[in-house]
Order: C-alpha cells, then structure tokens, then sequence
C-alpha cells in the first residue's frame, strides 16, 4: 500500500507527474528489485558501497549478496531480510522509477526523508510503513494506539484490498465528534463492546466501491447501491466479531443502516479513515464503546 | 430439480446467492427480506433448500429457522452469517440447521455446503 500513499505524495509535490505515476504502476508487476537498491533504501548500505559491489559483479558470476557478506557491508540477518522484502511492492515501486530514469535512487531516499519530515513520522514508523504489512501501516495511520481500533481498522482495510481494490490506500485517520456526508451506510453490534462499522463518501465514490463489492452495474447511489455497501460493511464487522470472539468478547450485530440522502454523524469520540480508491475518497467510519447518532440534514 | 428459498434483508447477498444457486444448475424458488415473509414463503413454496440470514430486521433468522423447524421438522435449512463466533453457530445447529456459510461468500464453499445438504 505504501507505494500507492508514496507515489501520491511525489505527484502532489510535483516530482512524478499523472502519466509518469500510471506507467510506473504498470511496471510495478514485472520488476525485479535489485538487492543493492533494497540494501540502500533500508540503510543498510551506502549508495557507494552498492555501486562498488555492482562494479565488482560485473566482472564475475557472484551474487551480490555474498559479495557484501564478504567485505562486511551486510549481515547475514540483514541478507535475509532483504531477500524476504523483494516481493515487497514498495520496492517495485522504486525499482520501476529507477528503470524509468525518472529519479536516481539517492534521490528517491532524499524525497522519502521530506516525506518522512513534513508526516512528522519517527523511523520505526517509516519501517512499518515500508514493511508492506497493512496491519503495520494501518496503525501507522491511526491518530492512536488502540488495540482495538487498530484491529478494527486493519480487517477492513485488508478485506477492502482483497474484495474491492487492491490498489487503495489511506490516509491519516483523525477522532471527531461531528461529520457531515452525503450517503452513508453502517452495521452497529452491541456487547460487550459497542461497536459501529460504516462507509460515507460522495456519491461516486460509494457507487465505485457499491459496484466492485456487488458486482453489479449501479447506476446511482440509491438503497439498492448502499445495500452492497452495508453488505460489505457486514463482512467487515463479521470478521471482526469472530477474531475478537476467540477472547471471550461477544457481541450481537443488528441489520444494517442506509441513508441515501446527506447525514451528520454525531457521538463523543469517533474515528475516521480516509481510503482513497480509484482516485476517489472514502471515509472509513469506526465507533467503539460510544454512541453515534446519525441526523438527516434539510 | 432442487429449488431454493432464499432469506436475506440485503439484496446484495441475495443476489450472490441467487448467482451461486443456479451455478449448481437449481432454480431459485423466492426470496423473501425478513424472518417473516420466509416463513411465509417456506409455507406458500415448499422448497427443498433454504438459506437463512441470522441479522435481520422484523424477524431474525434464528427465529425464522425455528418456526420452520416447528412446522417441518426436515426442513434442509443452511444459514448465513457474517460472524463465526462459535455459540451462535452451535445455537442454529442445535435449532434445526443443517449447516452454515460465513460471509463474505466464497461461491466454491458455499456451493459445496449447498450442494452437500440438497442431496442428504
């Protein structure tokens, strides 16, 4: 997910322009990472001590990662790390901006140091970050440590990514108490936890996500639309009743809630997630041990 | 050829069910949107399959199911929830069910549990 929150960043900041970002995308599925830009990126390595190891490959058939073993750059530890973060799309990302010539990867490193700087993010939030674990990015994200918002938050974010778009992303997750939307749809269980689980968004953005989770051809955001909002909705509070079952919290869920008109959304303490798919925004709704009341606006 | 009733208050689902039904080459009988109306129709239809919603409004699913039980007690029911928390599974057996789903749906499970009780 990071290489989609990372190339977001490079466009806003006018590094990558549109065309550039969907071609580096395209790329992204069929790039091999070399080691020495993972070693680097990592900080593992310095940029000079991979160019010598390049330099050195070049004239033998050895890999790249006994060649560093050998002069002490990396660790055995560290060789496996990396090798396990190859598959990491993060990584493909920046490979395939390097094989574009679009950056040098001493310049990507110095892009993602602003980035670091401006989000205010310490390093091990950065390594969660470029870990490619959504669990890990997920709390990164979250405006604080709890438990259970963040596994709340990571099952929908995952299952989001697995049934409705792969490419999604999110964005900083904030607490209110108040939000206006025009289309909401929600599931509330009660328990031993209260919990709220829904999506709002601008009608477009519901309707995309409404037609990859139902699998129909939605013309408008009407309840027919927001049904498979909720249906999904559902899913996400379904499995985390299940996960958080195994520790003896239970919890009854209710039939869901659809408001195809605008709402606010009113309760002490609230989170919201914002999930940008297919260049639209969603907001991710989650209310935990609080009461939320949802009022039609005239 | 085995035809089924399907209990949902979400269109979606019954949707994805309806499509998952008729891959198993049976015939959607009705449908109906509440514990209520699926007794009713359990009653107007005679299917040889129901699946049965835990979560919905008016009446819940495991309301419905036993209503159903009490009326037939060889109703094939399958029930369908979003939650597998593991009492609430055992409630719905020890009601009657004769199986479960959990969504989100997978259609080669699902058939297969379908599948499965038609042909006890």
């Amino acid at each position: 997910m990071f290489d989609r929150i990372f190339g977001e960043y490079l466009y806003k900041k006018g590094k990558l322009s549109q065309e550039q970002l969907g071609s580096i995308f395209e790329d992204e599925n069929g790039v091999f990472v070399r080691l020495g830009v993972l070693a680097v990126s990592e900080r593992f390595m310095t940029e000079e001590e991979a160019s010598e190891i390049n330099h050195m490959q070049s004239g033998s058939d050895r890999r790249f990662g006994d060649i560093a073993i050998e002069k002490g750059y990396l660790t055995p530890t560290q060789l496996d790390s990396l090798l396990k973060r190859q598959g990491n799309s993060f990584f493909h990302f920046l490979q395939a901006v390097i094989n574009r010539g679009y950056y040098t990867l001493e310049q990507l490193d110095t892009f993602l140091g602003e980035y670091q700087k401006e989000m205010g993010f310490s390093n091990s939030e950065m390594d969660a970050l470029v870990s490619g674990d959504v669990m890990r990015v997920v709390n990164v994200f979250l405006p604080h440590q709890d438990r259970l918002y963040g596994r709340l938050c990571g099952i929908a974010i995952r299952t989001f990514l697995r049934l409705i778009d792969p490419r999604a992303y999110i964005g900083r997750a904030y607490i209110t108490n108040k939000f206006e939307t025009d289309r909401f749809a929600c599931q509330k269980s009660y328990g031993t936890h209260s919990i709220v689980v829904g999506f709002a968004g601008k009608s477009d953005a519901l309707l995309a996500m409404a037609r990859a989770f139902g699998g129909e051809e939605f013309e408008n955001v009407d309840l027919d639309a927001l049904d498979a909002v909720a249906e999904f909705a559902n899913c996400v509070d379904g499995l985390f009743a299940t996960e958080i079952y195994s520790e003896g919290v239970d919890v009854d869920m209710t039939p869901p809630q659809l408001y195809d008109h605008p709402v606010a959304l009113k309760g002490q303490r609230f989170c919201i997630v914002p999930i940008t798919s297919r260049d639209r925004q969603i907001e991710f709704i989650m209310a935990l041990d609080t009461i939320l009341k949802v009022e039609g606006i005239l | 050829m085995t035809r089924v009733l399907i209990i949902d208050d979400s269109r979606t689902s019954r949707r994805m069910l309806r499509d998952i039904v008729e891959s198993l080459g049976y015939t959607v009988a009705g449908e109906a949107s509440n514990g209520r109306d699926g007794v009713a129709k359990y009653e107007e239809l005679s299917p040889d399959l129901v699946t049965m919603d835990v979560t919905m409004p008016v009446m819940d699913g495991i309301t419905a199911l036993q209503e159903i039980i009490e009326r037939d007690p060889k109703a094939k029911i399958v029930m369908v929830t979003s939650s597998g928390q593991h009492h609430k599974i055992v409630d719905c057996i020890k009601s009657g069910a004769s199986d479960y789903v959990i969504k989100p749906y997978d259609p080669a499970e699902t058939g297969r549990v379908l599948k499965a009780v038609a042909e006890r």
